[in-house]
């Protein structure tokens, strides 16, 4: 196999909360514990793992809002965790990376929907007409191009998270971070939001990781990255990973339905293949041990 | 209902008034406010008035809107022009006088003329600056114009950013106050009855979470700005560039006339006589 | 059937004259049985929240009733205010509304305003934590030193404590993952069954109705879709898609195995009542050789 092209590189990396005095007190448990994780340019990665895992505070150590206790983060290469990086050198990184976050309110600046978009390449110090240009193809990757000229707080939580993704993609970001992005959203706008994170994936083969609780979400990445009290336990395939039914179930998780059910019925005894994970898997596999008895 | 509160409310349209480019409304809305100051005879008021008519037939805004405008300060106009009419002492005779009330010319002119420079101003202002520009480009605007005092290291542009910021979360804001207003009365609070400490305790479960939430959400937005590479104007291009056209200097040029036509109504009296003088002199020789 | 909450007739209008004017709800009529957990399901803009909004007296309807007990809520209109203690209503994302310096003091809120006395507000308070799942080492903290969940059923608990009749929750496990889920919904049917109160929950969560529920009634453009039991419910799969919704994922299993010539039998719409259906199945064809 040839060689990946490592986008993002995370070395035993331990991050702790202050207390409120901003002391490194000795007993505060630690958000994230001597993690290890690779990713790939290109990849679709899914970060799993219940409310206070610790899987928001690596988002939040990635897109160099907090600086880690101790471990190394390498981006594209470069080294970008150390206490002293410049400015100007997180500014490069933050080029590089998107963040989505969860509450669609809370990100977007401007009072009408293109001037929003705008906001990234503005700072980035995009001429106009290129600016312009992305603004278009952003919002048109959205779906939101009606809405140009709407003001963001009469748009629906769904059609608000798609503005924030599309001022991310007009920065043309190598790498998307999906922040819980869909948590708030109803089922519609959490199906769109999907599917655009998808596309971008696919067609543009921006690096996304989707970080979320919401297993049916996690289950479509090529890969799925289980984080239970600051440590990796899981990584792998969702396959892979939503086979060990037993270890989501005392993390606080669970599978898909089906692989759920397909676990219940080798419990009691009924004999069906684990290695399925669609509807459509599950259903061949329980057909098949039900004709086959 | 809180929703029906209309800060700054602006009306997206195609006008005339709408296209001027943002400095030019400020620029204009300050030739008009002199303009009201300095006026001060009925030929004056009423060349204004006649502006101010056609600045509200060019806007396209429906005068009902206008009316809503200046109802809120209707109850003040009328009070101090009340004032204004029974306690202004004239040089004549009273016009009016009724045991001690007496009403002279001057106070009925003055009130007039001070409720017509309260209005004016009002419709005027608003005509340029609240709802034919939308907040956004009123901002930049102001950015725009002060950014000279950039010099002197003022922070021009984290002033215009706060200030665009607060516009877009007033909306927000306001839902969420509603929101929560809700959610407390659910609990059995009260907010319409009791005295007026008792009220002000009411307020409590409305205010706390309310700080709470904002505090939050600023947190959030900080964050999410500085992950959109946000570092103030360093560097910094805008997508919507502000360009004066020929019909900015225009308007420009023809409120600097307007004006000039108001101050000169000042001296229009003496001219007239001092031109009849000139006239009189000028026949009496024929 | 014995209802404790009946919707007659009911319509609503927002932004009532104005140009946004919009129906939110067209002649709904609807009734929720006494002492049940009723699931009211509808995509965003169905007009299940309007709903929840007027059931406890926040709004007033255009026209028709809405009758507590048979009773109609509006027929004291100065008294609207005791409804919503009968009628507890849990917004959507309601950890926002906490406010107080303790735990205990914000559950006890709505008590107090009840005008009820510090020993009966301590009862309250207790019995509130008990139905809740609320440790009680954490009513002396601050609410806002709580994690999302804790908070969130610190905000629900304010709501019980006013031992309502009906209790209202608004999508009360939006945003939480499945332990946190698990946690809020989990602890609905004691509260149920020891008090004889009745639960409407509004979700879009299809796996929680089928697990929390015992009716369920589908919105849909401001009117009733459909009206009844779990199973019914769920039966009609191809009618809830067709208006945006879906039935649990092991629901269409159980379908797909159908139009396979697997026909099961029982509550297909749990894990576990596909499970039973699937034993049962495999028994069956083992008793027929």
């Amino acid at each position: 196999m040839e060689q990946k092209d490592i986008f993002i590189e995370v070395k035993g990396l331990c991050f702790t909360y202050n207390d409120d005095a901003g002391n490194n007190s000795p007993d505060a448990s630690p958000a994230l514990c001597n993690l290890d994780l690779k990713v790939a340019r290109g990849e679709y990665v899914s970060i799993l793992g219940h409310n206070g895992s610790g899987k928001s505070t690596l988002a939040k150590l990635l897109s160099m809002i907090l600086i880690p206790t101790s471990g190394e983060i390498y981006i594209d290469g470069h080294l970008v965790s150390s206490p002293d990086i410049s400015d100007d050198e997180i500014y490069e990184v933050r080029k590089k990376i998107g963040m989505v976050f969860q509450n669609p309110d809370n990100q977007l600046v401007a009072t009408v929907v293109e001037e929003d978009v705008a906001f990234g390449p503005e700072n980035l110090g995009i001429e106009r007409e290129e600016m312009k240009k992305r603004i278009t193809e952003a919002l048109e990757m959205v779906g939101m191009t009606e809405y140009r000229r709407h003001a963001p707080h009469k748009l629906s939580g769904g059609q608000k998270q798609r503005v924030a993704i599309a001022g991310i993609i007009a920065m043309l970001p190598d790498c998307i971070i999906f922040d819980e992005s869909t948590a708030m959203l109803d089922p519609l706008g959490r199906r769109d939001v999907i599917e655009i994170m998808e596309r971008l994936n696919k067609e543009r083969g921006i690096t996304v990781l989707n970080i979320t609780h919401y297993m049916d979400e996690a289950a479509r990445a090529n890969r799925v990255v289980v984080i239970n009290d600051g440590e990796k336990v899981l990584d792998g395939t969702p396959k892979e990973v939503f086979s060990h039914v037993d270890e989501l179930h005392s993390m606080g998780l669970e599978a898909p339905q089906g692989k759920e059910l397909i676990h219940a019925l080798n419990k009691c005894g009924i004999k069906v293949s684990d290695d399925a994970l669609s509807e459509e898997e599950c259903v061949e596999a329980i057909y098949s041990a039900l004709i086959g008895d | 209902m809180i929703s029906d509160i209309t800060l700054g409310q602006f009306f997206p349209g195609n006008s005339p008034l709408h296209r001027l480019d943002p400095r030019c409304k400020i620029i204009l809305s300050v030739l008009f406010i002199v303009a009201i100051f300095i006026a001060d005879t009925p030929i004056a008021f009423a060349f204004l008035f006649l502006v101010t008519l056609f600045l509200i037939i060019i806007s396209r805004i429906s005068a009902k809107v206008i009316f809503k405008g200046i109802k809120p300060i209707i109850f003040v106009v009328v009070f101090t022009s009340l004032l204004n009419v029974f306690l202004t002492v004239g040089k004549g005779a009273p016009l009016v006088e009724f045991y001690f009330i007496k009403i002279y010319t001057e106070g009925i002119v003055r009130a007039i003329f001070m409720s017509l420079r309260v209005i004016l101003l009002i419709i005027g202002t608003s005509m340029f600056l609240t709802y034919t520009t939308s907040p956004i480009t009123l901002t930049d605007g102001i950015e725009s114009l002060l950014s000279p005092l950039k010099v002197i290291k003022l922070p021009v542009h984290a002033f215009a950013m706060m200030m665009s910021i607060a516009l877009r979360f007033i909306p927000t804001l306001v839902e969420e106050t509603e929101k929560i207003m809700n959610a407390q009365k659910s609990r059995g609070a009260d907010f319409s009855s009791g005295g007026i400490i008792k009220r002000a305790k009411a307020l409590i479960p409305i205010l706390v979470p309310l700080f709470v939430s904002s505090f939050k959400r600023a947190d959030e937005l900080a964050v999410a700005m500085e992950c959109r590479c946000y570092r103030g104007d360093i560097n910094r291009t805008k997508l919507v560039k502000l360009e004066y056209k020929i019909r900015d200097f225009i308007w420009i040029f023809v409120f600097a006339l307007i004006l000039s036509a108001t101050i000169l109504t000042k001296f229009l009296p003496d001219m007239i006589t001092r031109a009849s003088e000139v006239l009189d002199i000028l026949f009496y020789h024929i | 059937m014995d209802s404790v909450l009946e919707v007659r007739n009911v319509s609503y209008l927002y932004s009532k004259g104005t140009p946004f004017e919009r129906v939110a709800l067209d002649d709904v009529t609807v009734s929720f049985e006494r002492g049940k957990i009723t699931g009211l399901i509808g995509h965003t803009g169905s007009g299940k929240s309007t709903l929840v909004g007027l059931l406890n007296g926040l709004n007033k309807p255009l026209s028709g009733s809405i009758l507590l007990n048979g009773i109609d809520i509006w027929q004291k209109p100065k008294e609207i205010a005791k409804i919503r203690y009968k009628v507890g209503l849990v917004m959507q994302y309601p950890e926002y509304q906490l406010f107080d310096e303790t735990v205990e003091r914000d559950i006890g809120f709505g008590p107090r305003n009840q005008g009820l006395s510090d020993e009966e507000v301590g009862l309250r308070v207790k019995e509130a934590i008990r139905y809740t799942g609320i440790d009680a080492d954490l009513l002396s903290k601050s609410p806002f030193e709580l994690s999302g969940g804790q908070k969130r059923r610190v905000a629900i608990a304010g709501i019980v404590a006013m031992q309502p009749d009906v209790l209202v929750l608004d999508e009360p496990a939006a945003g939480l993952d499945p332990k946190g889920r698990r946690e809020i919904l989990g602890h609905l049917k004691d509260f149920v069954s020891e008090r004889g109160a009745s639960v409407i929950l509004v979700s879009h969560s299809m796996e929680d109705m089928a697990m929390y529920c015992d009716n369920v009634v589908v919105m849909n453009e401001g009117k009733i879709h459909s009206n009844g039991t779990v199973s019914e419910i769920f039966s009609r799969a191809d009618e809830l898609i067709s208006i945006g919704l879906d039935v649990p994922s092991v629901a269409r299993i159980a379908e797909k195995l159908k139009s396979r010539g697997i026909t099961l039998d029982g509550e297909l719409y749990t894990v576990d009542g596909v499970k039973a259906a699937i034993r049962k199945y495999i028994g069956g064809a083992n008793n027929d050789l």
